[in-house]
């Protein structure tokens, strides 16, 4: 089991989101990011309801590849979305590491598997750059921005686009 | 848990009502859900393999007795009588005589009827247009009754029954009954049957829930737009019913709604194909048959289309993987499989499984998200072990049809 890992997590989001609070007054400028191979993401906490750990899988049929099927958490059925074959990359066989996290978004659950989770940060609207040059070619692209910490990027998702079974471009990047 | 203090309250105190929010009650469902799987996890838990636990094995027997009782008291308070729908309805009924001029008896029966809450709010609307049907179309004005030698007074009878695990609505009415001539006229002018075809009484009733089906001359405020049967469908389509209806001329009509007690329970078969899951309603399945390899045949000419023979006639054989599009390139041999025969309204089909597992009352959920473009499910099935099933609609699987 890694329930280890889930309450570990658990305990690192709480406490980043608490200093979080002291910087800024609301939730809107928090991300949650977390790791997709050597890339670094972050979504808006505001959707995102709880982190847990990888869990027993149930395959159901009828839906896209990147839905790897459902877990059942406290009585509540939960798709699960593989972030890398959502992204079109290799998938990865799942370890310790790997978490789950769970998002509510427009009434509906989804689980996201990714790699590791990291860390809930603060960035303020002006250290996020919009993305442009992703917008070509079929689809839209699940990239809402490009966040800058400190010497780090981190891709800002547009969770309900990415959580939608519409065609995404996936983000493809060169290391900043 | 903040749901749990109100809601034994509730039982506890007796006559005395309660309002609890259907939220609060649902989040208690899914807690009691989680608390017995968890029990069953702590009991059966391999840690205990081996060792003798007289003391442990008799307090675990005793919890997961508790918890089963807890269980039955939780999905009680979702149950409310049939008898609030009917008293909205004898309010409508009043009105219905003033605006036709009509006297009208009304005969409730079996108004503490159980039924789940949900399906007690959706269930006054539909049949709010069975009785203005009845009110309006079935009952004559009271000197055509005379006329007729019957009583000045017509009759409408709301009766509700219990019967398994579906409860029964009938709406009976003593008026001059469904017109054959007329039905027959009108649904073959839409196409429902041929010129020559003369349908079952039981087949030829039911284009009257056809959407836009009305063979009323007039439209009145009441009735006649030929909308009402349509949302009677829509709805019992939802609520997972059947319609029926007997009619006999210059006798009355009967409509009966046949709805399961509970949306969230369902007794089910537990089927599995390769590594998923997949439940069907007890009531669907017909047969369950273990083919041997004289009674297939394979219709390459047809993309491959397998039948299976049951007592000299051919059923098709509906392959869930093909259905729902899966990318297997080996399907396993029928011959090592069980079909599952389903009677629907298309006529049977035989479902190939790799296994039936199990009966099972289990837990049914509605799919959300990205689930809910599942073709033919009802929805998804929570099991005593904690996994999840797709809940089959075998008509909608018959159908072939894409949502």
């Amino acid at each position: 089991m890694t329930a280890q890992v889930a309450a570990e997590t658990a305990v690192d989001t709480r406490m980043s989101m608490d200093e979080g609070v002291v910087d800024a007054e609301s939730i809107d400028s928090m991300y949650l990011t977390f790791a997709v191979g050597e890339e670094d993401y972050g979504m808006s906490i505001g959707m995102v309801t709880e982190i847990v750990g990888m869990q027993r899988i149930m395959v159901v049929p009828d839906v896209p590849d990147y839905i790897k099927g459902v877990i059942n958490l406290r009585g509540k059925v939960i798709p699960l979305m593989d972030v890398r074959l959502r992204f079109g990359m290799n998938e990865r066989p799942y370890d310790d590491r790997t978490v789950v996290i769970v998002l509510e978004v427009n009434d509906a659950p989804m689980g996201l598997i990714v790699d590791r989770v990291r860390e809930v940060i603060d960035i303020p609207d002006g250290n996020i750059d919009a993305a442009s040059g992703f917008g070509s070619g079929d689809g839209r692209s699940v990239v809402s921005g490009l966040g800058r910490v400190d010497e780090r990027v981190v891709i800002l998702l547009d969770v309900p686009l990415l959580v939608s079974d519409m065609d995404v471009i996936a983000p493809k990047l060169a290391k900043a | 848990m903040s749901a749990n203090p109100e809601a034994t309250s509730e039982k506890s105190s007796g006559g005395a009502l309660l309002r609890v929010s259907s939220d609060k009650i649902g989040r208690l469902m899914d807690l009691v859900g989680e608390l017995s799987l968890s029990v069953s996890e702590t009991v059966n838990s391999p840690d205990l393999a081996g060792l003798d636990l007289v003391g442990f094995d008799a307090a675990a027997h005793r919890l997961s007795m508790i918890v089963r009782e807890v269980q039955d008291a939780a999905t009680e308070l979702r149950l409310v009588p049939v008898g609030e729908v009917f008293r909205r309805l004898k309010r409508m009924i009043r009105e219905l005589e003033r605006e036709t001029g009509k006297i009208i008896d009304l005969d409730i029966v079996g108004a503490d009827t159980a039924i789940d809450k949900l399906v007690a709010d959706k269930l006054y609307d539909p049949l709010l247009h069975v009785v203005r049907n009845s009110a309006d179309h079935g009952l004559e004005p009271p000197d055509e009754r005379v006329a007729n030698g019957k009583s000045k007074k017509g009759m409408i009878r709301l009766a509700a029954q219990q019967v398994g695990s579906e409860v029964r609505i009938q709406v009976i009415d003593d008026g001059r009954g469904l017109n054959r001539e007329k039905i027959l006229k009108i649904a073959r002018k839409r196409g429902f049957f041929g010129e020559r075809e003369e349908p079952e009484p039981e087949r030829l009733w039911k284009v009257i829930f056809e959407p836009g089906f009305s063979t009323a001359e007039k439209v009145s405020t009441l009735s006649g737009r030929g909308v009402g049967m349509d949302v009677l469908n829509t709805t019992m389509t939802d609520l997972r019913g059947r319609i029926a209806v007997d009619s006999e001329e210059n006798n009355g009509t009967t409509v009966s709604l046949h709805i399961p007690v509970s949306l969230a329970f369902l007794d089910s078969i537990l089927l599995r194909l390769g590594k998923q899951l997949f439940t069907v309603p007890v009531d669907d399945v017909a047969e369950i048959v273990k083919p041997g390899m004289s009674d297939l045949v394979g219709v390459s000419a047809s993309k491959g289309t397998e039948m299976l023979k049951l007592r000299g006639s051919f059923i098709p054989v509906l392959r869930l993987e093909k259905f729902y599009g899966a990318k297997t390139t080996n399907l396993t041999p029928l011959v090592d499989m069980v079909c599952i025969v389903f009677q629907t309204t298309r006529g049977a089909i035989a479902v190939p499984v790799d296994e039936v597992l199990d009966r099972q009352q289990v837990v049914m959920k509605p799919l959300v998200g990205s689930l809910a473009k599942v073709r033919a499910s009802w929805g998804c099935a929570l099991l005593a072990s904690g996994e999840v099933a797709i809940v089959l609609d075998c008509e909608r699987l018959a159908s072939g049809e894409e949502r």
